[in-house]
């Protein structure tokens, strides 16, 4: 059924007998939240854990990212103008464990190394563009989850971000989000004010749901209302009164007007929150602790603007050193990230996140530098910025902002993308709709390389061979099907040779998140995915049962269940 | 319509079964509650759709009759009266908005954007079954907007025809327009034109086949360094479109085939899902982009009666579809041969010294051999009876296998139309856009895949079938004005459950605010006459920040959102509720021009005089002092379809708004405003009204439509 015609009759009563100006804001917030949430299980809200996420739309090309160079299968014979190409003087086998960070040929420029950076693992490899993903790898922040999809995996942009978001793989129906039941479960919807918040130009299907309006800001610096008139004096107390005023007034039910009417609740109740967080590009002050390029000054951990942009305006204007690209497209994505990390910081928010939209790249796609070049960097530059921020400026951070409320230790980070692209470059020398892809999760609390004794933050790209992975049993080598292309175990390529495997089904990874992060219950984790209500079909908890779920195109692949990415 | 609605307290009313298709009347209000407090006796019940009054009737004895209780008064949805000593019965009568109100509301929101003061007038008094008909025949209707705004004009004067060669330094004239120019003329439209329907129609077909100005532009990077010749190639070819549109929408007899042809020859289109840079030749893996949209999005809807398989498959039978630069004579031949006109003499065979138009061009070299598609596929059970049983494309009944003759050289450019034809002929795409167009005209909770063999269909399925035969059974099939009539004449259109049952999209909710407002004070109908009002550009940024609605520009190919989740959240309705309190307030007062925080203007040439057009409606002086006469007026202009009863408690508002000081708390009546003035500025009656009329306008239920 479409949400939105879920809100009973019986609410709208509700709603009418609130009475007068002011009431219904009073309800919502003068509840105390431990009356509300007696029954509420877990500690979702109440354990100062937090999740920031970022959608990456069009479908990111994970080859493309997280490059499996070892493989004899991923060559120029596939991808002509879109390989990542080794460089001759690494040896990629080796098994080091840490990331490179190249700082050569030409130490001072932040892009100039053109090659795949290898990841230590014998087998993986980051895109350049990825190059400040490095430093968070190596401190232990980052798991790289490769071959991240669901069953019957649909290429279509659109039923598959809705199956991302609303945790239910084939149901195009349902458009109520995985984060939207996680706020539910939480209780915070009907007593905190604030509990997740989207930067971008719609809600998305992850925050959307029924029974409560949850926030989207298009632009947080106009968020405020105006008077008519609009004087010095009278500001807009008549007009914002009256319209609070309005939204006791009761109507008969109508498809959309109860969403209407929590979206309209939602914005007069949160008006003043934000009204106190300052987003505009001059409080935008913050900055690394560490120079880059071996310049003088550090650079800026948000770049909103040029000025802004990693050492453009500190080194000369060399455009060498621009850590994104310029386009408003770059600098919007970054001030929503700057707002969706403001209010982790600042407000109780649980919930924060925005998109980044261009990931589409059927045509002229590049390879170490072009439009998939330019949003890698784009993806490195932000997790390397919210680890450095939150560092920072965060709770117990080396410089924190007043008040406040979040350690990087306390946040998640999530990026996610609707599929992988295709193995084969196509003749417009990009790459089509395909299956499994990469996820990026990052955080103080994320378990990558160096931590219990991890020795890599990948997984599912890495050396093959039967059972684990030579160098680390917590990362098991997931066994592929029968390749079309020969069999060779270790190659991560599989079905009808376009498409990428799936190792891990992108719930498992979401749900572990959910629960051992966030502080859900198993049983309120089952509620908000439901797949996890159904181990014996869906194999999605901690060393889930590897089984033999049906793909698309009738190949089975065995998955591994949870991968074990939190500390 | 007279009928009264009965609700008895502590009485079951025993309703009748009515058949599936038929859509069901909304349940009488339910009497929920009654309370006796000291002197008083309250009774509280729930809302009814379209209620115009609501009485109480009591006795004190149930075999005596009910007379009205004239001894409380009502409220919004509660009574209030004396609590005398008997006990007493009571009795609620709701009377319903008449019928014609309702629908005609529904109309002006569907078939065009929104209800102008001038509509409400005609069709008070004639049953708007009249508009519809015009509307349904757009080539009968004379066209006024040219005179509304110099603006249209001006536009049009820089548009080009597509045989016009762009120019590459004028900046005024033929071929001159950049997509800003396009944007603002195709708003001012929507503001003004007597062909409503068809502007409305316009707005759903650029959205459906949707392409994207800013990769026209970054397609032509190869061939043009100049920024602003881009933008007008790109403008030319969305133009170009819309013209082609705009023809097939007059043609009576117009059929889906048309139009999805218009959308696969487009320049735009090739250009936006990638078609151009397609190779199908040797052993060449042809690009799958709009092979998989034009299934999925356009024509069958997702998963929809195709597979990867039939993706891949007919990604061969596009490889060729590209474009090239052709003498202007030669813009819809698809075997022209490459301009050869020089710009200048010496200035060498570039495409910026090339005299011409862009246009769909066969490149035969790219085409390699097209595979059948839809292989040992048959139309689903589900369907039924026509569509399970006839032909489609070979000699089996409900098999829609489609097999190409060999073809070589140009001729194998029919694929593509063998293509067209017969997704334009698939039961899949008949029931994808009926359930479309019904989204778009009826209500969001429409969805492909029903089960039409089913014995008993919601009233959704069972119109989406009707839907489905009348595009079925006219010959041609396809025809849309058959379809648009099934739906205009269904009762789910004409009930309660269409009415106000959809969000304006950020177009329909700046235009609609614009039209509610809009007289010709003088009736002349000339640019200078309007008490509302826009110059077209500047609603290009409300638009932006209401969810990044950018005309012409849609980055994913699925087109912007039909249903109100997609546009509605607390950023979006921030957005909405600041324009229209930017609107309402005087040109050249703080907050008009100059937003009090965030960047940029809010309304800007966007302007209107509510007190203008209550000037033009309340003549008497009397009647301007009249705070509930000024409220009603509005109450009535902005929520037509809404009965007066349900309106009470905005109309209490509004007239508690009128007499409030601008602090919101002082006493200030109304009625001592002794020189009521049009004069915008610190004119105190002028502002009062615009913030009474911001106030409306503002609220949840102008959101709705």
């Amino acid at each position: 059924m479409p949400f939105i015609n879920t809100l009973t009759r019986r609410d709208f009563l509700h709603r009418a007998l609130l009475g007068g100006a002011g009431l219904g804001l009073a309800a919502l917030t003068n509840v105390p939240p431990f009356a509300a949430r007696a029954l509420a299980e877990g500690t979702i809200g109440f354990n100062g854990k937090k999740l920031l996420f970022v959608f990456l739309r069009g479908g990111n090309d994970g080859l493309g990212s997280v490059v499996p160079v070892q493989d004899s299968a991923y060559s120029s014979s596939i991808r002509t103008n879109t390989l990542i190409a080794k460089d001759g003087g690494t040896d990629y086998a080796a098994t080091p464990g840490t990331a490179d960070f190249p700082t050569s040929p030409g130490a001072a420029a932040t892009f100039n190394y053109a090659s795949a950076i290898r990841l230590g693992n014998g087998f993986a490899a980051l895109h350049p563009g990825l190059k400040f993903l490095a430093p968070v790898y190596n401190a232990g922040d980052l798991a790289l989850i490769h071959r991240v999809g669901y069953p019957q995996q649909s290429r279509s942009h659109f039923d598959s971000q809705n199956y991302w978001e609303n945790g239910l793989p084939n149901n195009n129906v349902s458009k109520e989000g995985i984060l939207y039941r996680t706020i539910i479960e939480s209780g915070l919807a009907s007593t905190a004010p604030l509990s997740a918040v989207s930067i971008q130009s719609a809600l998305p299907v992850l925050l959307r749901g029924s029974a409560a309006a949850l926030t989207n800001l298009t632009d947080p610096l106009r968020y405020d209302l105006l008077g008519v008139p609009n004087s010095a004096t009278t500001g807009d107390v008549k007009a914002t009164n009256a319209l609070l005023s309005a939204q006791s007034t009761p109507f008969p039910d109508k498809k959309s007007r109860a969403f209407l009417s929590l979206q309209y609740d939602g914005l007069l109740k949160t008006l003043s929150i934000f009204s106190s967080i300052n987003f505009t590009e001059t409080g935008n002050t913050y900055v690394d602790d560490v120079n880059t390029d071996g310049g003088s000054s550090p650079y800026y951990l948000f770049p909103t603007s040029q000025a802004k942009n990693g050492g453009y305006a500190t080194n000369g204007n060399s455009t060498a050193k621009y850590v994104v690209d310029q386009s408003s497209g770059s600098t919007s994505f970054f001030a929503g990230l700057k707002a969706a990390s403001l209010i982790l910081n600042h407000t109780d928010a649980v919930i924060a996140g925005t998109e980044l939209g261009g990931f589409d790249t059927h045509d002229n796609q590049g390879g170490a530098t072009g439009q998939h070049a330019n949003l890698q960097q784009r993806i490195g530059w932000a997790l390397y910025g919210l680890q450095k921020y939150f560092k920072i400026y965060g709770r117990n951070g080396s410089a924190p902002a007043a008040g406040a409320k979040c350690a990087w230790s306390d946040v998640v980070v999530v990026l996610i993308t609707e599929f992988g692209r295709t193995t084969i470059e196509n003749t417009s020398r990009g790459t089509d709709h395909a299956e499994a892809g990469v996820m990026f999760v990052a955080g103080g609390g994320v378990k990558g390389y160096g931590k219990s004794g991890r020795v890599t933050g990948v997984v599912g790209c890495h050396p093959g061979g039967t059972g684990s992975h030579p160098s680390d049993a917590n990362a098991p080598w997931i066994s592929g099907p029968e390749n079309q292309a020969g069999g060779v175990d270790g190659s991560m390529f599989g079905i009808s040779d376009r498409y990428l495997k799936r190792s891990v089904d992108y719930r498992s990874v979401l749900g572990r998140v959910i629960r051992d992060h966030l502080g859900a219950t198993q049983g309120q984790l089952n509620r908000i995915i439901p797949g996890y209500a159904n181990e014996a079909q869906e194999h999605l908890l901690i060393g889930g049962t590897v089984t033999t779920p049906i793909e698309s195109g009738r190949v089975s692949t065995p998955i591994i269940g949870e991968p074990d990415i939190l500390v | 319509m007279s009928e009264r609605i009965l609700s008895l307290l502590a009485v079951a009313l025993l309703l009748g079964t009515t058949s599936s298709a038929q859509v069901a009347p909304p349940a009488p209000p339910a009497i929920t509650n009654f309370t006796l407090n000291g002197s008083q006796r309250v009774l509280r019940w729930t809302p009814f759709p379209g209620a115009q009054s609501f009485k109480i009737f009591s006795t004190t004895d149930l075999r005596q009759s009910f007379t009205e209780d004239t001894g409380g008064a009502v409220s919004g949805f509660s009574w209030t009266g004396t609590n005398t000593s008997s006990a007493r019965f009571f009795r609620l009568d709701t009377t319903p908005l008449d019928s014609n109100a309702l629908v005609t509301a529904t109309v002006l929101n569907r078939l065009a954007y929104g209800p102008t003061p001038a509509l409400l007038d005609r069709f008070k008094t004639n049953a708007i079954d009249l508009y519809i008909a015009e509307q349904l025949a757009p080539e009968t209707v004379p066209e006024t907007v040219q005179n509304q705004h110099t603006n249209i004009a001006f536009f049009e004067s820089r548009f080009a025809a597509p045989t016009t060669a762009i120019p590459l330094s004028a900046s005024t004239g033929p071929g001159s327009a950049q997509v800003s120019d396009l944007r603002a003329w195709f708003k001012l439209r929507a503001v003004g034109a007597d062909r409503q329907f068809l502007e409305v129609l316009l707005q759903f077909l650029d959205n459906h086949f949707v392409t994207q100005h800013t990769k026209t532009m970054d397609y032509f990077q190869f061939a043009y360094g100049d920024f602003t010749l881009r933008n007008r190639i790109a403008t030319e070819l969305e133009l170009r479109d819309l013209n082609r549109w705009r023809t097939a929408l007059l043609n009576p007899a117009t059929t889906f085939k048309d139009l999805l042809t218009i959308s696969c020859e487009s320049p735009a289109m090739i250009v936006y899902l990638d078609t151009v840079s397609s190779r199908g030749d040797g052993l060449r893996t042809p690009n799958e982009n709009f092979s998989r949209e034009i299934m999925e999005l356009f024509s069958m809807g997702v998963d929809n009666g195709y597979d990867q398989t039939d993706i891949t498959d007919m990604s061969h039978a596009w490889a060729g579809w590209t474009v090239e630069m052709f003498p202007t004579s030669e813009v819809f031949n698809p075997f022209a041969a490459k301009t050869t006109t020089l710009l200048s003499p010496t200035g060498g065979g570039n495409y910026t010294n090339l005299v011409g138009s862009w246009a769909f061009y066969y490149r035969t070299g790219y085409h390699g051999t097209s595979r059948s598609i839809f292989t040992n596929k048959f139309v689903p059970a589900r369907f039924g009876a026509p569509w399970t049983t006839r032909t489609y494309a070979n000699a089996t009944p409900g098999s829609y296998q489609l097999t190409f003759p060999a073809r070589t050289g140009t001729n194998a450019v029919q694929d593509g139309y063998d293509i067209i034809a017969h997704l334009a002929d698939l039961p899949f795409t008949q029931e994808y856009m009926s359930v479309k167009l019904c989204r778009l005209l009826v209500h969001e909770d429409f969805a492909h895949g029903y089960d039409f063999t089913a014995p008993q269909l919601t009233p959704e399925a069972e119109l989406v079938r009707q839907c489905m035969m009348a595009w079925e059974t006219n010959m041609p099939r396809g025809q849309i004005r058959k379809v648009f009539e099934v739906i205009f004449k269904s009762d789910l259109f004409r009930s309660h459950t269409a009415a106000f049952a959809k969000v304006k999209t950020p177009l329909e909710y700046t235009v609609s605010a614009i039209r509610a407002l809009r007289v010709s004070t003088n009736g002349t109908g000339a640019h200078g006459s309007w008490s509302s009002d826009t110059d077209g550009s500047s609603l290009a940024t409300p638009l932006q920040r209401m969810g990044g609605m950018v005309l012409f520009d849609r980055a994913e190919p699925d087109g912007y959102p039909e249903s109100g989740a997609g546009w509605i959240s607390a950023g979006t309705l921030a957005e909405r509720v600041r324009w229209t309190q930017s609107l309402l307030i005087a040109s050249g007062q703080t907050g008009h021009n100059n937003s009090q925080s965030g960047t940029g203007n809010d309304a800007s040439n966007s302007a209107t005089s509510p007190v203008r057009l209550l000037f033009a409606r309340l003549p008497l002086l009397a009647d301007q002092q009249d705070a509930a006469k000024v409220a009603d007026l509005f109450l009535g202009l902005l929520f037509p379809g809404e009965g007066a009863a349900n309106l009470n408690l905005y109309r209490t508002a509004a007239i508690n708004f009128l007499n409030t000081a601008d602090d919101g708390v002082a006493s200030s009546p109304f009625s001592a405003f002794t020189t009521p003035s049009t004069t915008s500025g610190n004119n105190t009656y002028d502002t009062r009204v615009r913030g009474m009329v911001a106030m409306l306008m503002t609220m949840q239920r102008f959101q709705e439509q």
